[in-house]
């Protein structure tokens, strides 16, 4: 491993105080003088057509100050996908039709919000109910309604991915399973709720804080809503209380907040509440996934045929990245000669389901994981014996889609396999324990253009000054997962600073450099980091040159910036200070400030991603076989995610992926009634408390990725992919009850224990 | 009808109108705009508006502001009054990385306030059992778990030292 | 985030001032305690009083008072915090400070208080199952004067209790525990370790050399209000129990519940959990009893 003084290190954040103090400033922190409180009126049915409203008695009522409707907004649809623009399909507020109970229909702005709530129950809307669909069967079956009219088969989008000759390896196959698995949909549960705050500047431009994991993005979705220039649209990010997904696509609050600042001149707010967070905040999709995988006797796989719906909900949303990325993740861990992927994306009257913390992954991975240890038990092999046969490992590529520069899975696999005691405890297992293990690959950020940028991908300016600091700006999305304290450390690295010698600027669309896709597909690191040395490059060239000049240098010397100095290497004792570098920089160019732009864009490295992260996680369950509760008593988790930047974010990455896949696995889920979700509420909306936590142990396997900065790649999103399949792995060999049906309750476990027969329903596997 | 009341809020002295349904979070947020009382649910599931009212760590959207007269209350801004030295609990998150998006922290460090104050040598399942009504989304509570431990050691030896 | 209906608000200074607030009042008028379930309730909509009577300034309604001969007594306004950590509760009454110690989380303990948990009549209430099968009395006071309830008679259904217009609950009281006698009281929610209680059991045994002699089992969560089984009851009084009758038993206190389908649980699985934590907390209880 290369050793480096401040990447890899520990280094707090550099947020850390101004949170441990309360004085971080989140959304709904910010006022500004007259400004409006807004609430937003929602759907009551799943599906209907607006017949009329009105909002007469709301806008008499004093103290409101302006009531909007979809009537009242240009009709301009929304949508991530700009590169195909029939999947735009969301307008701010209704119009004409609501597709799901929340749809937001109209928006009030009062002068305080208990006046905006009331004002609320006094708009009267007509509605004419229409059939809903509320699963994917009912909504493709024939004779359906028709959620969008664009769209006669409710099946918005579809992927294809095709390699290999998959009749011929089945057929050549000595065993071929098949299995279907349904996954549920579950919430980002981001502890800020969603606020916007929109101001109008004097000559008519927007200016818009919101809790946002994307701000370029709600930049241009926001300007192209409001009929502007993106130029004359600012997005600033204030500090954001989690995204993990649900915070990336313009919403209905924020085009609100904006179109109702320009309508009144006075700065509007919008803040949800946890009720609507849940009632109709976006969500993981629920899938279902059709999958056939063949082997020979030896355990060596043939092909896969992954045929998979995603239960999309009213909207497209992040939906047609899912689907995407759902069918690239179908064909990863393992290498499939062959492989055949179809990936629907259904529309039902149901809360949109979007992006959320492994986006197609942890569905997928789950199916992949589980048929793997299905297999492994059919074959009479042990589950990491037959995955280490079939791990993909450094330098395999999928023609088209996927290289793999560096892979450390085989490395993880045995790993865990010591660490957890795996051997001993699947050969003696005790009364009512199990053990699982569970693995993922996960990308480093997206290639993909779907947002049809003309800009980079990221992009980073770096100030530097005579007194020996710099400045770092750049549009990345700090939204807790420390991206900030990342970025900072990879400049003071390179630049040989320390990390108070930075300052940085980030997320604010006005200031920081064009363009930046924001913060999902765990794309920051590598991205971000690559644009941050690609900058640093050039101002150390040009302070390379200096000091060069300086002490009339031969011109084959190299140079180095190290503890705040710049010198030929090897010579410390021949150069400048950092501050006196740049000094003679400025100097040699007449004035003119030492800046430089960098930018990442990945090319030649296929559609999906420039990198890939990969890990193994091992689970230790005991059941309690009379109530069937699940009590997991550890994890142990090796992953690869390249060099490390900061460990202890790193650590805290895993430790969160974990309570969210604990929370995947067993407890976490929506109670729907048709299309209305009942738990709305964190008491029945159960996310695992500390009390929930299990300990765990984790190693950052030590490799090194040629494309990422440093080394780096993807660190907090995959590892929420895991989890599901460990566990349930483990329960089954605790049990004897096999999950193709998340989440894992109690009930359906003494229900397999009743009946003890596990192998059931749609799945049937042949052995030659 | 308004009633006026008069508390302590990080030690300084307040006389605020309130209307009785306003809640003590909506006076502390929107009356007194301190920061560090967040509101994550208003339901008193998540903690994140956790203070400490008359040494006791409170759900601040489940208060009535009204039946506030004459309470201490004390507000992450509180911890550190001049700003200069940081409170043990709050270097302890800083350095143990328990802090990731940061919407929780206050709270739990609320909630870690009134733990060490009553039980200054907690075992970890205690302390778990103290911060079980805070949520957190980020960070599995392993840092906060691992900060609160090592902050009750750091209060421990400073008042060991000023007793000795 | 939701805000509170507006109401206006009355804090009186003693118990009989209280009555007659609440008796103007009529059905316009709450009380309040801790709070944190009324504050809920209003949030959510269900309901949205006029008046909002404090009983938090009434001095002495907080107190918590044991005594050898009279046993423990619960005031209105006695917090779940303090109920749960009072020296004479852990060592004469542990099933009582483990209910109130085990109902929602730290936040909520520190405001909100048993008398309340009980008048809220919440078939799911924490604190109940445990006092009713100590054989707990509610103290009331109303504008008619003062009357004592077995608990047993308190809960009339999901939020409904035998108070009668202008009555107030100041305390609730527990007898004393008889020699080589014990309680247990078991919760289970489907979800995790802190969670709404999706099925409860609470037990209270006396022993007399291995046998079991007076007996009350009730089951939470799995009717309208708490509910005991007098037939599981039957099955083990006079006998030792064994595993075949606690199992019995246990069997025979699902036949006694009416469980429901509802968020935290379906009625299939409620019956299937009242036979184990039925059992298991009969047998806790008998431990505790021969430890005594």
């Amino acid at each position: 491993m290369k050793e480096f003084s401040i990447v890899g290190k520990h280094v707090p954040r550099n947020d850390a105080r101004a949170k441990a103090t309360g004085t971080a400033v989140y959304t709904d922190d910010i006022k500004l003088p007259g400004m409006l409180h807004g609430r937003l009126l929602r759907s009551p049915f799943a599906h209907a057509r607006i017949v009329g409203i009105d909002t007469s008695r709301a806008e008499a009522l004093p103290g409101v100050k302006c009531v909007i409707t979809g009537e009242d907004i240009p009709k301009v649809k929304y949508g991530n996908w700009r590169l195909f623009p029939e999947t735009q399909d969301e307008y701010a507020l209704a119009v004409d039709k609501v597709r799901f109970i929340g749809d937001e229909v109209a928006a009030v702005a009062a002068v305080d919000l208990d006046i905006a709530e009331e004002a609320l129950g006094l708009i009267e809307v007509e509605y004419e109910e229409l059939p809903g669909v509320f699963d994917i069967d009912s909504s493709i079956k024939e004779g359906h309604p028709v959620i969008h009219d664009y769209c006669p088969t409710n099946i918005s989008v579809d992927r294809k991915i095709e390699y290999g000759d998959l009749e011929k390896a089945f057929a050549e196959s000595d065993y071929v399973r098949e299995d279907v698995f349904t996954v549920h949909p579950v919430s980002h549960a981001y502890l800020e709720p969603c606020s916007a705050l929109a101001q109008c500047d004097l000559d008519g431009r927007i200016t818009l804080w919101t809790s946002t994991q994307v701000p370029y993005i709600i930049q241009c979705l926001l300007a192209s809503t409001l009929e502007m220039r993106e130029n004359d649209v600012r997005v600033i990010k204030p500090f954001v209380g989690g995204g993990f997904g649900g915070k990336m696509e313009l919403r209905a609050w924020e085009f609100c907040a904006a179109f109702m600042a320009k309508k009144t001149g006075k700065p509007v707010k919008f803040t949800l509440s946890r009720d609507e967070e849940f009632l109709a905040g976006r969500r993981r999709h629920g899938m279902k996934l059709y999958s056939k995988v063949g082997f020979k006797k030896d355990g060596t796989l043939t092909g896969k045929d992954f045929r998979v719906y995603l239960d999309g909900g009213a909207y497209n949303a992040m939906g047609p990245t899912a689907t995407f990325l759902c069918g690239n993740f179908g064909a990863m861990l393992y290498r499939y000669p062959s492989y055949r992927y179809l990936g629907e994306h259904v529309y039902t009257n149901k809360p949109p389901a979007s992006a959320m913390r492994g986006f197609g992954a942890p569905q997928a991975i789950f199916a992949t994981e589980t048929q793997m240890s299905i297999a492994a038990e059919e074959l009479g092999m042990d589950p990491i014996e037959l995955r280490m046969k079939n791990a993909q490992v450094s330098g395999d590529e999928i023609t088209g889609f996927a290289t793999i520069s560096s892979c450390g899975f085989k490395e993880a696999l045995e790993k865990v396999a010591e660490m957890s005691g795996w051997k001993e405890k699947r050969g003696n297992p005790k009364e009512g324990r199990g053990i699982g293990i569970g693995c993922y690959s996960f990308i480093s950020g997206g290639a993909f253009n779907w947002f049809n940028t003309q800009y980079p991908y990221s992009a980073a300016e770096v100030r530097v000054f005579d007194d020996g600091t710099a400045h770092l700006l750049t549009m990345a999305a700090d939204i807790g997962q420390g991206c900030d304290t990342a970025l900072k450390q990879i400049l003071a690295e390179s630049l040989g600073l320390k990390m108070e010698d930075i300052r940085i600027t980030s997320a604010d669309t006005a200031m920081t450099p064009q363009a930046d896709l924001g913060a999902w597909g765990s794309r920051l690191t590598l991205f971000n980091g690559n644009a941050v040395l690609d900058a640093a490059e050039k101002i150390k060239s040009k302070l390379y040159g200096a000091v060069s000049a300086r002490f009339n240098m031969n011109v084959i010397h190299d140079f180095e910036c190290k503890n705040g100095r710049v010198f030929p290497k090897g010579k410390p004792d021949r150069g400048l200070t950092f501050g006196e570098a740049v000094a003679m920089v400025q100097k040699a160019q007449r004035g003119e400030p030492l800046l430089a732009h960098g930018y990442y864009t990945p090319r030649d490295k296929g559609l999906v991603t420039p990198a890939f992260s990969f890990g193994a996680q091992v689970a230790e369950v005991e059941v309690d076989k009379k109530t069937g509760i699940v009590d997991v008593k550890k994890f142990w988790t090796a992953h690869d995610c390249g060099t490390v930047i900061n460990p202890r974010a790193a650590e805290g990455q895993l430790e969160g992926s974990i309570q969210m896949g604990l929370g995947y696995a067993l407890s976490e889920q929506f109670i729907m009634d048709g299309g209305k979700t009942l738990n709305t509420n964190f008491l029945d909306y159960k996310m695992p408390n500390a009390m929930d936590m299990p300990p765990s142990e984790v190693v950052h396997l030590d490799t090194y990725e040629p494309e990422g900065p440093m080394g780096a790649k993807e660190a907090g999103e995959g590892l929420a992919i895991p989890t599901a399949p460990a566990i349930a792995e483990a329960v089954f060999n605790a049990t004897g009850y096999r999950c193709r049906d998340l989440p894992i309750t109690p009930e359906k476990i003494l229900k397999a224990i009743e009946e003890s027969e596990s192998e059931k329903g749609g799945s049937k596997s042949t052995m030659k | 009808m308004k009633h006026v009341i008069t508390l302590n809020v990080n030690g300084d002295p307040y006389a605020i109108a309130v209307n009785p349904w306003q809640t003590l979070n909506e006076v502390l947020r929107e009356n007194l705009n301190l920061t560090g009382v967040k509101l994550g649910c208003g339901e008193g599931d998540c903690g994140a508006c956790t203070v400490i009212v008359d040494g006791r760590a409170v759900s601040s959207c489940l208060s009535l502001a009204v039946e506030m007269e004459g309470k201490k209350i004390l507000t992450a801004e509180g911890l550190a009054p001049t700003g200069e030295t940081l409170h043990p609990i709050q270097e302890a998150f800083i350095d143990k990385g328990a802090i990731q998006c940061g919407f929780c922290t206050c709270g739990m460090e609320m909630s870690a306030l009134h733990l060490l104050t009553k039980n200054p040598s907690p075992t970890e399942s205690e302390i778990r059992e103290s911060i079980a009504g805070n949520l957190c989304r980020c960070t599995g509570y392993t840092k906060i778990v691992e900060a609160i431990g090592a902050a009750g050691e750091k209060m421990r030896e400073s008042s060991e030292r000023k007793s000795s | 985030m939701k805000r509170l209906s507006h109401f206006e608000y009355r804090v009186p200074k003693t118990v009989e001032e209280a009555i007659e607030l609440l008796e103007s009042g009529g059905p316009d008028a709450r009380l309040m305690a801790g709070g944190t379930d009324l504050i809920m309730k209003m949030k959510l909509g269900a309901i949205s009083p006029k008046f909002v009577i404090s009983l938090k300034k009434i001095s002495g309604l907080d107190a918590i008072a044991f005594s050898e001969k009279t046993g423990l007594t619960i005031g209105a306004t006695a917090l779940l915090a303090d109920v749960a950590t009072h020296p004479d509760i852990l060592k004469h009454y542990p099933a009582v400070a483990e209910a109130a110690r085990g109902t929602a989380n730290v936040q909520v303990r520190n405001m909100g208080t048993v008398v309340g948990n009980l008048c809220n009549a919440s078939p799911a209430a924490d604190n109940a199952p445990t006092l009713l099968a100590m054989g707990a009395t509610v103290h009331i006071l109303g504008a008619g004067g003062k009357r004592d309830l077995p608990l047993d008679q308190f809960f009339q259904g999901p939020g409904r209790t035998a108070l009668q217009g202008a009555e107030i609950v100041t305390a609730v009281s527990v007898p004393v525990p008889p020699p080589a006698s014990g309680a247990a009281y078991l919760s289970l929610s489907a979800r995790g370790k802190l969670d709404c209680t999706a099925v409860g059991a609470a037990a209270f045994v006396t022993m007399q050399n291995d046998v079991c002699g007076d007996l009350r089992l009730y089951i939470a969560a799995c009717g309208p209000t708490p509910l005991r089984a007098p037939g599981a009851e039957e099955i083990l009084r006079g006998k030792a129990p064994t595993d075949d009758l606690l199992e019995m038993a246990g069997r025979q206190a699902c036949a006694e519940a009416s469980p429901i389908t509802d968020l935290r649980a379906s009625a299939d699985y409620r019956t299937k959990i009242i036979a184990v934590l039925a059992s298991r907390a009969i047998k806790a209880a008998g431990k505790r009893a021969l430890e005594r």
